[in-house]
């Protein structure tokens, strides 16, 4: 293998493994807001390592470009949804989970 | 007073005629009333780059002095003008925000009566006439429209603009139009140059604000050139942390909601602040109202980062440079956390004190 696959292969690894991470978020953490955290922030992460690895493959191509294109616009746009998500839910009046809680009702 | 008039102003071509009707019907009420004329300032004044705006509009200010004089004439002495620029502490966003200094300035002066300039929106953007009207209102003032022609009825999303803001709309959307054409074949450029010319004729009055200020903005790229890696970085670190958290046996995690005054003052460092801490993995912002953040946390440690300021004080360096960046923190300028809110309540007070004392040293 060359440096660059190599590098790709890691990106690639690290992409999945993030994307992963998001999935197990979303199942074991307690209610909207931390599971949003889980959804939102690994799943940048990982699309973002996957979408590295694409540009790092196509080297120095329009290709490279678009990827990073891509990746800018996840990182202006997933924030901004999660917002969505966390601010629509504090509207709704949907109280945080917090660790005391968990004591007393389980 | 009874008779004391209060009108807010700002550069609108309805401007003159809404001072000549302002100073008649001052030199037609009994007594002798004073005619506040206020300019609402939208950013903060100590933010350093955006002094012009402030010199603009003490001109504009006097040249209303000037104007009261001039229409009176003989009868210039059967009022008082006073004017003032109001709101330079905080940055205004909404007609909410208007109306309150509007109204504090109203009742620190015993003044009863607004008088509105139809075109009065100092913002540009979204109509703020009616709601400000509405909110005048129901903080217990008169509120009158000034009864003065409107020469034209302009488009309320365009804003003054130069060539400047046509030329750098132009150019980025045709090389943004080139780049994901992936090519630069003549039908590409003459197709691009096309699409551009019409994208930025139709917007380029909407889409940027003033003037364009080539060096500042340069400057502010250059930074920002130097904030994406640092995000970046603090983004990597944080992911593997919650990745730790999530995977970990006991889910170690204590979420909290924060709620802190960041020292930012206006839309666009707010925004980028915002945004920055949302992807921070472990932060989420939740809302903002002016420079208020509401922030739900994951874990302890995300908390801590958040109140240290590192990200407030990257995004301030981005924005107004690096004087800016040496505010204190927000844990010492008194955030509160859901744990300690009702001690942090008690001493409210002192927390505008910190920050104002963090900005001189």
């Amino acid at each position: 293998m060359t440096p660059q696959e190599i590098a790709v292969a890691v990106l690639v690894a690290g992409g999945a493994f993030f994307a992963l991470v998001a999935a197990v978020a979303l199942l074991r953490l307690p209610d909207i807001y931390t599971r949003t955290h889980g959804a939102s922030k690994s799943d940048t992460l990982g699309a973002g390592l996957a979408l590295a690895a694409v540009a790092l493959t196509f080297g120095a191509e329009i290709s490279t470009v678009k990827a990073a294109l891509l990746i800018l616009f996840m990182f202006l746009t997933n924030p901004t949804a999660a917002h969505a998500i966390a601010r629509a839910a504090a509207d709704q009046g949907i109280d945080p989970w917090t660790v005391d809680e968990e004591g007393e009702s389980e | 007073m009874g008779g004391d008039l209060l009108v807010p102003v700002d550069d609108s071509v309805t401007l003159r005629k809404t001072v000549a009707h302002v100073a008649n019907r001052g030199r037609d009420a009994p007594g002798r009333p004073t005619l506040h004329f206020v300019y609402p300032l939208s950013e903060r004044l100590d933010a350093g780059e955006e002094t012009t705006a402030a010199a603009d509009a003490e001109e504009l200010l006097a040249r209303i002095e000037v104007w009261v004089e001039e229409d009176l004439g003989d009868d210039a002495d059967q009022v008082a003008v006073e004017t003032a620029l109001i709101g330079s502490a905080e940055y205004l966003f909404n007609p909410g925000d208007y109306a309150d200094v509007i109204t504090e300035y109203a009742a620190e002066r015993g003044i009863e009566t607004v008088v509105l300039d139809p075109e009065f929106n100092p913002q540009g953007m979204a109509p703020l006439l009616p709601p400000l009207e509405r909110e005048l209102s129901s903080a217990g003032l008169d509120v009158d429209l000034a009864p003065v022609e409107r020469p034209t009825r302009r488009n309320p999303l365009t804003r003054p603009a130069g060539l400047g803001q046509f030329v750098v709309l132009f150019c980025s959307t045709y090389a943004f139009y080139l780049v994901v054409g992936g090519t630069l074949s003549t039908f590409d450029l003459a197709t691009g140059a096309v699409s551009a010319t019409i994208v930025a004729g139709l917007l380029w009055r909407i889409t940027t604000r003033g003037e364009v200020d080539l060096t500042s903005l340069a400057w502010r790229l250059a930074r920002m050139t130097l904030y994406v890696p640092f995000l970046l970085w603090e983004i990597v670190k944080a992911n593997f942390h919650i990745a730790y958290v999530v995977l970990h046996p006991r889910l170690p995690i204590d979420p909290r909601v924060v709620e802190f005054d960041a020292a930012v003052w206006s839309e666009m460092p707010a925004t980028t602040l915002a945004n920055s801490i949302t992807l921070t993995p472990g932060t989420l912002t939740v809302d903002v109202s002016q420079r208020h953040f509401t922030v739900h946390s994951l874990t302890r440690s995300a908390r801590e980062d958040l109140l240290d300021g590192g990200l407030e004080r990257a995004v301030r360096f981005v924005f107004y440079g690096r004087s800016a960046a040496r505010i204190a923190t927000p844990r010492e300028r008194g955030a509160r956390t859901g744990e300690e809110r009702t001690s942090a309540e008690e001493t409210a007070p002192t927390e505008e004190a910190a920050v104002t004392e963090g900005e001189n040293a």
